[in-house]
Formats: C-alpha cells, structure tokens, sequence
C-alpha cells in the first residue's frame, strides 16, 4: 500500500509538471499552416468531401491545414470566444454564422476584408449572394465584403402524398397561394381525424432556439408583404403600415392553427431536427423548412424519395403573383487576428473556383443551392428532371426571385434574430394571450432598442 | 389483532409502500435510458412503453463505431479517462501537499489557504466558465485537454484539502516527532508517514475527483473541440444537432460512458463512506 | 462534506487545539519545505480562480452591459425563475432528503439493498440522466406520457412545453439527480448522534415524531442549515439540468441565470453581457458565501 501510493504520487508529480510544462508555450500556427473550422454537414459524404479537397489542397500549396469539423452552434460559440480573445482560427465556414454571428462581427470590425476573393469570381456570384456578404463596418465606416458567400439555402415545403391520399387527395389537389395551401392541410388534418388518425395537419417550427421558426416567419413576412421591414440603406422601417400588417398576420397566420390544434404542441419547443423527425414518424402531414434536407435525408429509400415526400417551394402571393424566398447565405470568413490570411485567402480563392465549389455541392445532395448560376447551368445535375426535389429548390433559390436577409442591410437584425424576437412575439400569443397586435408591437419595441445599438 | 400487531402490520405496509415508490422514482429514467438504447432507430419514435423487438444493435454500432457522429468515440473515451485521471492525480498531489503543510507543518499563515479553498468550494463552477474560456485563449490552452484538467482540479482540490485535514486529524502527532527525532525531513515524513496512513482519503478524494470530471461537460465543450479532442458528454450534446434522431445510439453510448464511474462508486463505497464523508460533487 | 466529518470525528477537535498550541518554531528549513508544498496550490489558486474572478468582474464592469440586460424582456423572467428553482429545488430536496434519510437508518437487508439501488443517480454521469428525462418528459413521444396513454387513453401533460411545467420538470431532475448525495449526508449525521438519546428517549415513552421534533432536529439543525446554504449555491450555478431537460425552454420561459449567462455570452455573442448577468446574482451570493464562509470555519473548529 506503502508504496503503491507513493508511486501514486510520482506520477501524479509528473503530470503535474506536465502540465505546468503546457503551460508555456502559446498555440502559434505557423507562416505555412492554416486552422480551418468547418461546419459538420449532415451527411457523411459531406464531411468526407471537406476533408478529401483539404487534404488535397495541402499536398498542392505544401501547406500544412489543422481542419476541425464542428456542429453548426459550436462553430459560433467558439468563434465568438475567441475573438473576445483574440485566439481565432484563419478560416471558418459558418452555415448559420450569416445570422447569428457574421454580420456584427463585421460591423466591430472582427473580420478580414475578402473583397479580392469575392472579385475573383465576382462575375458568377448571384446577385443575393453579394447582397449577402457585403456588410458595414462601422469602425473603418465602409461597406465591404466580409464573407465569401459558399451555398445557399431557403424554405421548402415538404408534404407526405400518402397521408393526402389516405383522405382522397392528389398531389394536384394542394392549392398554390399561400393562405389556401397552408389552410388546405387544415382540412386533410380533420378529415384524417374522422378516421381515427392521430395526425397533426401543420408541422409549423415555433420555438425559440435555432433557426427553423425565425426561418418560417420571414418567410411568411416577405409573403404577406413586408419585405421592407429594413431598407437596403439599413434604417427600420417597422411602424409603415404595410410591414405592421404583414407582421401582425404572420403572426396571427402562424398562431391560430397552433391555438386550433393543428399544430403539435411540442412544435413550441422544437429544435431544428425535431420537425424533421416529427415529419420521418408521420406525425404531421407537412412542415416547412429550409433546404430540401428532409427528402434529401431518406435518398437511399427510393419509394420515399421518389414517389411519397413531395417538395414545394414557396407558394404564390395570396394575389397570385410569385413571391421572393428569403435566400441565406452560408459564409466563409477569416477572422482579424488569423496569422496566415495570405494562405486563407488563397485557399478560399481556389475554393470558390466554380468546379471546386460544385463538387463539394453535390455531396451535400443539394440540401444546400449553388451560389453561382452559371453551376446550374453547366452541370445537368442540378436540373435532373427525374429529381423531384433538387430542381423544386434550385428553381425557388436560384431562378425565382430571392432577397437577402436583413443583416446585411444592417447587423442590428442579426440581433433580432439571435434573440429569437419573433418567435417570442409566436409565443406571446401562444403562451400569454397577447393578440397578434400587441404581440407585434412588443416586438417591435426590442427591435427599435436593438437597432439603437446600431447607429452608423 | 392486537393495536402492536397492527401497528406492525401498518409498519410493513408503509416501508413496502414507501420502497415501491422510491425504486420507481429512482428507476425510470434508468429504465428510459436503457428502453431507448435497445430500441429500433424508428421505434423510438413511437408510443411503446417497452422496446417491441429488444436489440443490441445500437450498442453495436457504438462499439464498432459506425454512425459517423460515434467515429472516434472510444477516442473520446480514452479522452475521458485521461482528463478524469489526471485530475485525480493532480488534486491528489496538491490536496496532499497543502493540507500536510497546513496540518501537520504548522505553517502560520495556514488559515489564508484554507480560507482561499473555502471560497473556491462555494463559487458556483459554471459562473465562472466565461472568463475561464478568456483566460485559457491568453494561457494559449485553447483545444487543449490541460485546460479541462486544470478547471477540474482548480474545483476538487479544495475539498480534497478540507478532508485531508479533516482526516489527518486523527493521525497522531507523536509520529511526526519520533520520526523527526530520528532526523527526517519534511518530505520524508510526507511520504513514509503522512501518506501511508492517508490511504483511505486518499481513495475517497481520489474517487471524488474521477466522478467531477467525468460530470463536466460545461468546460469540456467550451474548451475542446474537434472529434478527436472532445470527451465523450461533448459528443452526446452533438446528437441533439443534425438531421436524424439516432436517440438509440445516443443512450447506448450513455451507457457505456455511465460503466466505469458505476463500477468504481460501487467498488470503492465502502472507503468512501466509511472512516470519512462521501464525496460530493459539485453540481 | 466537511459538516459532517467534523460531528463525525469529536477526536478532531482536540488535535486542532493542541495543534494551534503548538504552532510555533518551524526551523529554516522547514520554511522552504512548507513553501514548496503549498506552491502548487498558490499557483493553482492564483492562475484558476483569482485571475478568472478578476477578469470576470473586468468583463462585467460595463454599465452599458447592464442596460441592456435590464432592458432585455428574458431577463425578469429568468430571475423568478432562479428564485423558484432555489425555494423548491433546495428546500423540497433537503427535505426530504432529511426524512428519508430516517428512513434508511432502519436495519435489515432490505434497507442495505435499497440504499444502493437509491445511490444510482448519483453515480450515473448527470449528462445521460438529464438526456434521458429530457426524452423521458417528451410530449410525443416520452415513457411517461406514452404510459400514461397506454394506461388511460388520453394525452399527459405537456411537460417541456409550458412554462410551469417545465420548470417543474427542471426542478424535478435537479431533485432526482442530487437527493441521494444529500440523503447520505444527512445519514451520516443522524449516525453521529449518540444511540443513547434515543433509549432515553424510548425509556420516557416518546413516539416516532417526538424523537425526530425533539432529538433528531435540534442535533442537526446546525447542519440542515449550511446544508442548505452549500446547496442553494451549488444549485445558483447548476447549468447542465436546465440546459438539458428544458434548454430554457418553451420560447426562453424556464432560463435560469447560469444558462441565460451561457446564452447572453456565445449564443448572443456578447461574453461582456454574459458576464453581467450572472454577476446580478451577487447581492444573493455574497451574503451566502459570508455565512457559509463562517458556518463552515466555526463547525470545523468546534463541534
């Protein structure tokens, strides 16, 4: 015992200088190397596709490149703490960084300028997905693009066709505006209900966390007409009446059918998975969400896939006329304080080489949409007639109209967002009986404060 | 029926009662963890109470490793031993040190240490887990399992010295003396006397200091990143990110990363209780 | 615990008063031993808690950060709920933790079993435990709600997705996962009373209740009391039971400080105003730490 324990010790005096030994030296990336973080795909082909592009790209610049793939909420969390102190990586790939993260870091100046990356191929890039990466820094009082723009995603609609024919509809039978498509679930969910079925119509996401219910809302906004919520110059325009309308009955549109009971009501808590999940255990006959990542997910099923989830974009106006999808813009940064942004910089050039880019698109199964038309065009994977999903997306994301979201007009919305302001208005009336007006007016009123910390 | 019979008989009826309760109470979420882990990925999804076709299949693919989010798990593992020992060793080693100088070496200002542990057991860990992050960024300890290890230690040793006083109290002095009669230096008093008669602490403290770390996930996540660097409630804090709910997978590896500290507490209960207190762990 | 030890031990007391007698005439060189032993601790203290405190409160000096924490409609909501969560999370897990812990004095091979299989929540990791309730309290598709419809045929309450229930829920594994530790402590302090109180007491006819109002209670007062203490601090930066059986949800409802801190720093991005709101919990930690801080010396030196 006598001496197990001293032996014990021993080791346990060597660790410790061990670790007072790590200590000393700070992490220093090297002139040739390069940390990169990446957002996780959803798919292991994804990750696979990253990893293989590094490893080639290490080989042909004789640069050593430290990769980490990281979930999407992680890659936020550490970046923010590390630019608190100033310990960051030279590249990060954000998915919902373009929200959450990006354009206020921009605006404290956190960000390398990547104008001459983006110009590289300023030709091919949408006109959204400039939009989206040209942010204000405040401190060098200048617009300037702040993100590579890499892929794109918006919100798709996807419907289980065998619960539809289960009361006698068609895939034909749902309508195309939006107040009757939306409504027309309504009525599948009753009937299903006289046959016993334990089956919620609407699988709306109403949570405040995440993405998906900030993702349905602006949806539901720019289609009831109230995409001038921010002005491209940045200013609030809140109070003009049209916004104010939208906002309330994007509200009232979104909370009513979950006050009725067509919505689950666990959707008040659900995270970015959970209607994926509640949709794969046909609990609800549709939901929306961004990307076609719900069909994409049960490809290797082709009765699934092929014939019983249908994908649709957003429905045409109540008037009949198409409506724009809001558009995001997943963006490829280099932090302020990167040791090597000449190699990052060089990276990403080659990155968004239109050839590159697609390769590591395709392995997303299209969850997420080219940046570039010119890939659609070239490439007859995009617009493969026998895929009913992919072109449903690329058509809504690419070829329909499309508006950025509002942080590039001014970053005061990407606070909005983080908060989860709108959620919390859903949740006003779902929760605390506030109607729709008084809902939209406290929500309004944190906005107007958050914008105050916006000033130019 | 006599009133004592009857009162008996209420007796027995009140412990069966009362230990049918706390079984269940203490039970079903034992009970939920391991249902979901022998569960269908599908089935998870449904409204059975017990699993429909019972399968180890989940605990298969975390053995093997072939769900992508589990591709370095026994990694993580072994990540989650490592930090978990070396946190024991080292609050083991600097409990030992300080308390022995505190206790048996008569230092004078030893109350300005006790003291300094005293407030560092009642400061809530988790309140100080954003300067932490800043401050291991200047320590340039980002991503590096050291950090972790310092965090936790930083929390065990204090209680670590509090019952290794506690403890060593009733170590005769006497010892000391004849031994330093004898011509022994402090250490090696430290080691032939202080130590050996420590054993049973030793064993709880040390216990104590696995069970902490093999708790954290708060630091963990904040200070690692990266499959091959994170421990093992890092990545079960991953699964509730992605497009699928391998809820199956999830519990499975639950637990298996729940084994080893139940083997060790039940291994070790008696010198935990006994002789000294349990170890608690800081929520 | 070091409440515990100190009941558990009276010999401890005698050594620390003949200690403190003899603390005097360190040679030289024990000096330079006593400063090499206690270094490691010095520097682990100074590194790991003095510069994180500091810098902390560095973070938090902001006042800006303050306005927009007061101006924050998440904020008021999460302080009733900290204060919720300590009044029934602590005082309802204390006590009966107290009571049960009278429970598995008895003696028998039952109670021995009972206790270990009472331990489990303890020594499972808290990570799987709060999953696993998480699931557990699911709405859709949770053990509870799912026995609850096989058994009655009708849908069980919402546990995660209204406010009260879900912080109920909350306070529930918060319970579940810390009422054995609790209860052991307790059980070692009611074995520390001397088995004679009670013959007297059955000599003097006393019923169950009678013993636990007038023997138990008073002998351990003392300690119920820095229990409590200890545990409403431990429980103030409790993060992984709210973060991972309600995640502060439905729609931000059931945050408590340690977690809206977590979020107000990396989810909002602003470590500054993370920083302020857990440091509003001083004015409730401070005076806790200087009673526990005391309570704690006395008890170590005394009993």
């Amino acid at each position: 015992m006598k001496r197990m324990t001293r032996r014990q010790t021993l080791v346990g005096a060597s660790a410790a200088a061990a670790a007072g030994t790590g200590l000393m030296p700070r992490r220093a990336t090297a002139a040739g190397e390069l940390t990169v973080w990446w957002t996780q795909g959803f798919y292991k082909a994804e990750n696979d596709a990253v990893i293989a592009w590094m490893a080639d790209w290490e080989k042909r610049n004789n640069t050593k490149v430290n990769l980490t793939i990281m979930n999407g909420p992680d890659v936020i969390t550490k970046l923010i703490a590390g630019m608190q102190v100033g310990d960051v990586p030279d590249v990060v790939h954000t998915v919902t960084g373009d929200r959450f993260l990006v354009p206020r870091a921009a605006w404290n100046d956190q960000l390398e300028d990547v104008s001459d990356v983006v110009d590289s191929q300023k030709a091919e890039f949408t006109e959204t997905a400039l939009l989206s990466a040209r942010l204000y820094n405040v401190k060098q009082k200048k617009y300037s693009y702040y993100g590579v723009p890499t892929k794109g995603s918006s919100l798709m609609n996807s419907v289980w066709l065998p619960l539809l024919q289960e009361v006698g509809f068609a895939a034909t039978d749902m309508p195309g505006t939006q107040d009757k498509f939306y409504d027309f679930f309504q009525t599948v969910q009753d009937k299903l209900r006289s046959k016993g079925k334990r089956i919620f119509g609407l699988g709306y996401s109403m949570a405040a966390k995440e993405a998906d219910a900030g993702n349905l809302f602006h949806q539901f906004l720019v289609s009831y007409g109230g995409v001038g919520i921010v002005t491209p110059d940045g200013k609030l325009n809140i109070d003009d009446p049209a916004v104010r309308k939208a906002a309330i009955t994007s509200l009232e549109r979104l909370t009513t059918p979950f006050k009725k009971g067509y919505v689950p009501p666990g959707a008040i808590n659900w995270g970015d998975v959970d209607n994926n999940n509640a949709f794969f255990a046909k609990q609800i006959v549709m939901t929306p969400n961004a990307t076609i990542s719900i069909a994409a997910a049960q490809m290797d099923k082709p009765d699934l896939y092929y014939k019983e989830i249908i994908t649709r974009g957003v429905p045409l106006g109540n008037d009949g006329k198409p409506v724009a999808s809001v558009l995001a813009i997943a963006p490829t940064i280099i932090p302020k304080g990167s040791k090597n942004v000449d190699g990052a910089k060089a990276m990403l050039r080659d990155f968004i080489q239109p050839a590159n880019l697609n390769a590591y698109l395709k392995e997303t199964r299209a969850r997420y949409l080219p940046v570039m038309a010119s890939i659609v065009k070239t490439d007859p994977y995009w617009t493969d007639p026998k895929d009913p999903h992919r072109q449903v997306a690329v058509d809504m994301g690419l070829t329909q109209p499309t508006v950025p979201w509002w942080m590039s007009y001014n970053p005061a919305y990407s606070a909005v967002l983080s908060e989860q302001v709108w959620p919390q208005a859903e949740a006003n009336i779902t929760q605390r009986n506030m109607n729709p007006e008084q809902a939209t007016d406290e929500a309004a009123k944190r906005i107007k404060q958050l914008f105050e910390q916006y000033q130019k | 029926m006599t009133a004592r019979r009857r009162s008996r008989a209420l007796n027995r009826v009140g412990v069966w009662l009362l230990s049918s309760v706390l079984l269940i109470w203490t039970l079903l979420p034992i009970y939920n963890i391991i249902r979901v882990s022998m569960q269908e990925k599908e089935e998870v999804l449904s409204t059975s109470v017990f699993p429909v076709a019972p399968s180890p299949h989940a605990f298969e693919v975390v053995f093997r490793q072939t769900f992508w989010l589990l591709e370095t798990f026994w990694n993580q593992m072994g990540n989650s031993f490592f930090i978990g020992i070396a946190v024991a060793l080292l609050t083991l080693t600097i409990g030992t040190l300080t308390s022995f100088t505190i206790s048996r070496m008569r230092i004078r200002n030893g109350w300005m240490l006790t003291n300094a542990a005293l407030l560092t057991y009642v400061i809530p860990m988790s309140f100080l887990a954003i300067p932490f992050y800043g401050i291991m960024g200047k320590y340039g300890l980002t991503n590096n399992p050291i950090a972790v290890i310092a965090v936790e230690v930083t929390f065990a040793t204090p209680y670590a010295i509090f019952i290794f006083q506690q403890y060593s109290a009733s170590i005769p002095f006497e010892l000391d003396e004849a031994a330093r009669i004898d011509g022994a230096s402090p250490p090696q008093i430290f080691f032939r006397i202080y130590l050996p008669l420590m054993a049973p602490a030793l064993v709880a403290i040390g216990t104590y200091a696995l069970l902490l770390s093999w708790n954290e996930y708060l630091y963990a996540f904040l200070l690692l990143s990266g499959g091959k660097v994170v421990t093992v409630p890092v990545t079960l804090g991953k699964f509730l990110v992605g497009d699928e709910a391998p809820w199956n997978y999830l519990m499975a590896a639950a637990i298996i990363y729940a084994i080893p500290p139940l083997l060790i507490y039940y291994g070790v209960r008696r010198k935990m209780h006994g002789g000294l207190t349990m170890g608690g762990v800081k929520g | 615990m070091v409440v515990t030890t100190s009941i558990e031990s009276p010999a401890a007391a005698t050594n620390t008063t003949r200690l403190a007698r003899r603390r005097r005439g360190t040679f030289a060189a024990d000096k330079l031993w006593a400063l090499a032993f206690v270094t490691p601790y010095v520097a682990v203290f100074v590194a790991f808690v003095i510069y994180p405190i500091g810098y902390g409160l560095w973070l938090g000096s902001d006042p800006a950060s303050y306005r927009s924490l007061f101006s924050d409609p998440v904020y008021p909501r999460t302080v009733v709920n900290t204060l919720l969560y300590l009044l029934f999370g602590v005082n309802l897990k204390l006590l009966l933790a107290l009571l049960l812990s009278g429970f598995f004095m008895r003696k028998g091979w039952w109670t021995k079993i009972l206790l270990l299989i009472f331990m489990l929540p303890w020594a499972v990791p808290a990570l799987p435990s709060y999953l696993s309730i998480n699931w557990m309290l699911n709405g859709q598709w949770g053990l509870i709600n799912n026995i609850i419809w096989h058994v009655a045929q009708v849908d069980g309450p919402p546990w995660l997705d209204s406010h009260y229930f879900a912080l109920g829920s909350v306070i529930y594994g918060h319970i579940w996962k810390w009422l054995p530790f609790w209860t052991l402590i307790f059980l070692a302090g009611r074995m520390a009373i001397s088995l004679e109180l009670y013959e007297a007491a059955d000599v003097d006819g006393a019923s169950l209740v009678q013993k636990f109002t007038h023997v138990t209670l008073p002998l351990m007062a003392g300690m119920y009391l820095v229990c409590t203490m200890l545990s409403t601090i431990w429980a103030l930066g409790d993060f992984n039971a709210v973060r991972f059986i309600s995640g502060g949800g439905p729609a931000l409802s059931t945050h408590v400080l340690a977690t809206l801190g977590i979020r107000n720093a990396f989810e909002l991005g602003d470590p500054q105003l993370g920083m302020a709101t857990v440091l509003t919990a001083l004015p409730l930690l401070i005076p806790l730490v200087i009673l526990l801080m005391r309570q704690l010396r006395r008890s170590e030196v005394t009993i």
